[in-house]
């Protein structure tokens, strides 16, 4: 678990597909918000199905970004 | 008219995402005054979109759809009246009357009565005959696909009836597309991008019919029989009627709003004061003078209904971005960006053929626009680009 979700507020929409999916990692109000963790792969797969696109990954131990 | 009067600070006409979202600013806002909304179905707001995926397939079920519990209402002393709808307004009173014969008297109105299919009379009533806009349109069609043999006829290839078309292909039925132009979704999108979503489909196995109308049509006991331009007959146990929509603004006839669409400003406001409108039934100006197009998708619906709110706290609308939509068909992730020009150049980034590309959409002197196919990573810069060419 080295991916950390980052929520960029003025792309999201409030759609809420993640909390669909992740629903321990994302709570959606007015916006998404980041209240857990979960498995690389589950963040991924979040973040590219999130319509909006609004989902940023960044690694934990490089501080890279990794998606989008 | 002795019938009771109900006093609404706001009243919003149509209970779907704008209403929602108008609610939720309003009272984020600080907003404390009364408000009243009017649903014209048996359920508080829910999202739309799944109906034509995850419902039809089965994944999930249309009472899981609502945005939020019905405590989440009580908790913000917001009124739903299900099952109710508006049938006139009376804007110089601030009236507006219910199908019942009760009147609302409103300080603030906003109209997001949203937008019904356009009907097709040629196929008369049958129960084989569907359409899809709500959740109770969604679990006939899929209870037909769960007893039927399986074959579909969709009428019409946007995007309501190319995700059923996918959803029921992916069910393993039957399923033939009929659309009378040239291609798919041509309003959307360019003649090229439109024959590469008539190439998923036919890859699919899905049975595209393009430049080919219905001529006539005949119920018989078990299927409904349809004779096409081209002198084919096509024969199918459930027939899909998707051929767009229309706002759903009759009921404002005598108040002049309707019918069609609703012009706004920026802000949400109509022609008449204290009268606002959003989602499908308003058409908003678009980022560039030339482009004032209604979009009659779910993050227009959002914006808007927040807009508004925005308006009736006195603050102004937030700085809207490029429209976008997104569609989901056949394992594919479909996004377009921005209003694609008309006569536009199609530029390729990526590969069709593997269904992993970006298509960017110019004409000089518009704002470009772009459809992006299984590559969400790229929406944050395509929105970006677009959004740096409309004028401020």
């Amino acid at each position: 678990m080295t991916y950390v979700p980052v929520i960029d507020e003025s792309a999201c929409l409030a759609h809420g597909d993640c909390e669909e999916i992740a629903p321990e990692v994302f709570r959606v109000e007015d916006v998404a918000t980041v209240i857990g963790t979960a498995p690389d792969e589950q963040l991924m797969e979040v973040a590219r199905a999130c319509p909006a696109s609004a989902i940023v990954l960044v690694n934990n131990e490089s501080g890279q970004q990794v998606y989008p | 008219m002795t019938r009771a009067v109900v006093d609404a600070d706001v009243l919003i006409a149509g209970g779907g995402l704008a209403a929602q979202r108008c609610c939720e600013t309003l009272r984020r806002g600080g907003f404390d005054g009364r408000i009243v909304v009017l649903c014209d179905e048996p359920r508080a707001p829910y999202d739309r979109p799944a109906l034509s995926k995850a419902v039809l397939m089965g994944e999930r079920e249309v009472n899981t759809l609502a945005y939020r519990e019905p405590r989440w209402y009580e908790e913000h002393e917001i009124e739903l009246l299900l099952d109710t709808a508006a049938r006139e307004l009376d804007a110089t009173a601030h009236l507006v009357e219910l199908q019942d014969g009760s009147r609302v008297r409103y300080g603030q109105l906003l109209i997001a009565t949203g937008s019904r299919p356009r009907p097709l009379p040629l196929f008369g009533e049958s129960e084989r005959v569907h359409e899809l806009r709500t959740a109770a349109d969604a679990q006939a069609l899929r209870d037909m696909f769960a007893s039927s043999s399986g074959e579909l006829a969709v009428i019409g290839a946007g995007l309501i009836g190319l995700e059923v078309a996918s959803a029921a292909r992916t069910l393993g039925m039957t399923v033939t597309v009929i659309e009378a132009a040239p291609t798919p979704l041509a309003r959307a999108l360019p003649p090229s991008l439109g024959l590469w979503i008539a190439g998923l489909h036919r890859e699919h196995g899905v049975d595209v019919r393009l430049a080919t109308a219905v001529e006539g049509v005949e119920h018989g006991p078990h299927d409904v029989q349809m004779k096409l331009s081209d002198g084919s007959q096509v024969t199918a146990e459930t027939v899909l009627l998707a051929v767009g929509t229309v706002p759903a603004t009759e009921w404002l006839t005598s108040s002049g709003l309707g019918p069609g669409a609703i012009h706004v400003d920026a802000g949400g406001r109509t022609q008449l004061p204290d009268v606002y409108a959003a989602g499908d039934a308003a058409c908003y100006p678009g980022p560039h003078p030339e482009q004032r197009i209604p979009t009659q998708h779910w993050e227009a619906a959002a914006r808007q209904g927040a807009t508004v709110a925005r308006s009736l706290l006195g603050q102004e609308p937030l700085p809207s971005p490029p429209s976008m939509f997104w569609s989901d068909q056949h394992g594919r992730r479909i996004q377009l960006v921005g209003h694609s020009p008309d006569r536009c150049h199609v530029e390729l980034d990526g590969d069709p053929a593997a269904s992993d590309f970006v298509a960017w959409l110019t004409h000089p002197g518009l704002p470009p626009a772009a459809m992006l196919v299984n590559r969400p990573d790229a929406l944050p810069q395509a929105r970006a680009r677009i959004a740096a060419s409309h004028p401020h």
